[in-house]
């Protein structure tokens, strides 16, 4: 990257902030599945 | 709401000479942009691209429809350009618009150096203009642009030519732009606030935003899922939505809005946050009930999610589940009620001045009001059986989604564009703008709910005679309503190339709330270095 970023340099915070990304990734890939999923299982029945 | 402190622009004058981050020049700049404002400025460029190409599909429907008959374009073409218009301007312009909005203005509203995941919103913005590439090149392939409709209800959407899968992929990337950009602003806003800066003490444009960040994580994802199976069904022979198979095309139904109509309150809820910044200012009143404003802004938000099932009336269900979505979709108008009592409670008795936000601001009152209302009317279940696939339908939700969702977003532009740039912009230029706007919205839509009534069926490009004066008047306000954007353009421009100094409060003898004002204008390349004190 060209233009420098101002840096999160607390440690705690970085932690929180990437695990806050990463559990609403999840959550959002998880409703994207849980839809397909239920779907298919709808269409079994 | 969180008083800024007096010294701090002067606090932060000095920490500006403390770094020398400056944003790189050339084309780098914006493609490895990382900056909040660097990224804000690319989408709401994007977005008033993407307003003027809509726009212009607009314009081509209208003057199909000036007249009985058909005159211009074959039907098919104007069936794409429903659908593409739709498209194009839910995802392209009102949607970045206010992720524009957000990365610009939140940072700056919670004391933040920058949003919590910089490199991610530089890949959420740059997804974008390769989408919208894909989805406008749909218009040149075989068998031309999808025209079923933007909720691509399949059988019809089934029968897209050779830009189907285009469109599947340019969706799909739309909605991991947006899922990334939500999850930016909530963990942005839940771990980089200001010390002292409480979840209550925050504006509500970022309150808003919060909401409307939760509500796009839990809908895009159904909105993929759903085309996903839709291609399957198209290339790998499943029937999720194929009755021939043992599917359930009303199924697609059920999810498709179980995503839209969220979608719907995605583009209104920031809207709401942009109002309530900006009447308090020019009443010169605090805003009246803002904690009740939250609780009302969360309560709708909850409410969006159980009253999918309205636009689906006609499909057939049964009684309980038609009187449970009806009196879900009636229960909003509470929430929706006490926000608009709060937004008049706060100019009751207040020195109110008309500056152009100001002058946005109470017309998205008056005309999203009136878009409410059609709403109101549209969830009683006997009476939609009437409007539905008619006229009255596109007048109610252009109510919702020009004078309000679009209106809220030229607001916004028009508050904060001295504080991005630094300079004033061309009152009367934007006064002018706005009372061509706001005659003309209404010359374009009003008469559409008469012609709704009487029965003229949308998605249609020619229609019955006694259908014509209508038409007319609703095309004359079209071409005079997007012929007045110019305007909106012509006033951005002229601020970004110069103008009268804009000072750190800009809007001089109001007494705004948030950080954003104790900043200098134009705000410096990274907001806050050091965090801000909150009293």
């Amino acid at each position: 990257m060209s233009v420098a970023l101002p840096a999160i340099k607390d440690a705690a915070l970085k932690r929180r902030v990437r695990n806050a990304a990463l559990g609403l990734a999840c959550l959002a890939l998880a409703f994207y599945f849980g839809f397909i999923v239920l779907l298919v299982h709808h269409s079994h029945h | 709401m969180a008083q800024p402190h007096a010294s701090d622009a002067a606090h932060h004058d000095d920490h500006n000479h403390d770094h020398h981050d400056q944003p790189a020049t050339g084309i780098k700049r914006w493609l490895f942009a990382t900056n909040h404002k660097d990224i804000g400025t690319m989408y709401l460029v994007f977005s008033l691209i993407m307003f003027f190409i809509g726009g212009a599909m607009a314009m081509i429907i209208r003057a199909e429809l000036f007249q009985p008959g058909l005159q211009l374009v074959d039907p098919v073409f104007f069936n794409q350009m429903t659908t593409n218009h739709a498209l194009v301007m839910i995802f392209g312009a009102v949607m970045p618009a206010f992720v524009g909005l957000a990365n610009w203005m939140i940072p700056l509203q919670i004391g933040a150096p920058d949003m919590a995941l910089p490199r991610m919103n530089n890949f959420s913005f740059w997804i974008l203009p390769f989408a919208f590439t894909l989805l406008l090149s749909t218009l040149f392939v075989p068998g031309g642009a999808a025209a079923g409709g933007w909720t691509l209800y399949p059988p019809l959407s089934l029968q897209t030519g050779d830009s189907f899968p285009m469109l599947i992929f340019a969706i799909h990337m739309m909605g991991i732009s947006s899922i990334m950009g939500a999850i930016n602003v909530i963990v942005t806003i839940m771990n980089m606030r200001a010390p002292g800066m409480n979840l209550l003490k925050m504006p509500l444009f970022a309150w808003s935003w919060l909401i409307t960040a939760y509500l796009l994580i839990a809908v895009m994802p159904v909105l993929a899922g759903a085309v996903t199976m839709l291609l399957t069904d198209h290339f790998f022979k499943t029937s999720f939505f194929n009755a021939a198979g043992g599917g359930d095309p009303v199924m697609f139904e059920h999810i498709f809005w179980f995503f839209g109509h969220p979608e719907v309150y995605i583009m209104i809820l920031p809207a709401f946050g942009i109002i309530s910044e900006i009447l308090p200012t020019f009443s010169r009143k605090p805003l009246f009930g803002a904690t009740s404003m939250i609780y009302a802004i969360a309560s709708i938000a909850f409410l969006s999610f159980i009253v999918w099932g309205h636009h689906m009336f006609v499909d057939g269900m049964p009684l309980a589940a038609q009187l449970f979505y009806m009196m879900s979709t009636m229960l909003i108008a509470v929430p929706t009620g006490v926000k608009v009592f709060n937004w008049t409670a706060t100019m009751w008795r207040g020195s109110l001045s008309f500056e152009p936000p100001m002058l946005f601001a109470i017309a998205f009152l008056f005309l999203f009001s009136i878009g409410g209302f059609s709403g109101l009317m549209l969830a009683i279940v006997p009476a939609d059986f009437q409007y539905n696939q008619t006229y009255f339908v596109v007048a109610h939700f252009h109510y919702v989604l020009v004078p309000g969702a679009i209106f809220g977003i030229m607001a916004g532009v028009y508050y904060w564009l001295p504080k991005w740039t630094g300079h004033m912009y061309n009152m009367t230029l934007a006064k002018t703008h706005f009372w061509l706007s706001a005659i003309f919205v209404n010359v374009l839509f009003f008469p559409q709910h008469f012609l709704g009534l009487a029965g003229m069926p949308r998605r249609i490009p020619d229609y019955a005679v006694q259908f014509t004066d209508w038409n007319m008047v609703s095309s004359i306000g079209g071409f005079a309503f997007g012929l007045s954007q110019i305007l909106f353009a012509v006033v951005i421009i002229q601020c970004v190339r110069g103008g009268q100094k804009a000072s750190s409060l800009v809007w001089e003898g109001t007494h705004p709330a948030g950080l954003e004002w104790t900043l200098p204008s134009p705000a410096p390349y990274h907001s806050f270095t050091t965090a801000p004190e909150i009293p």
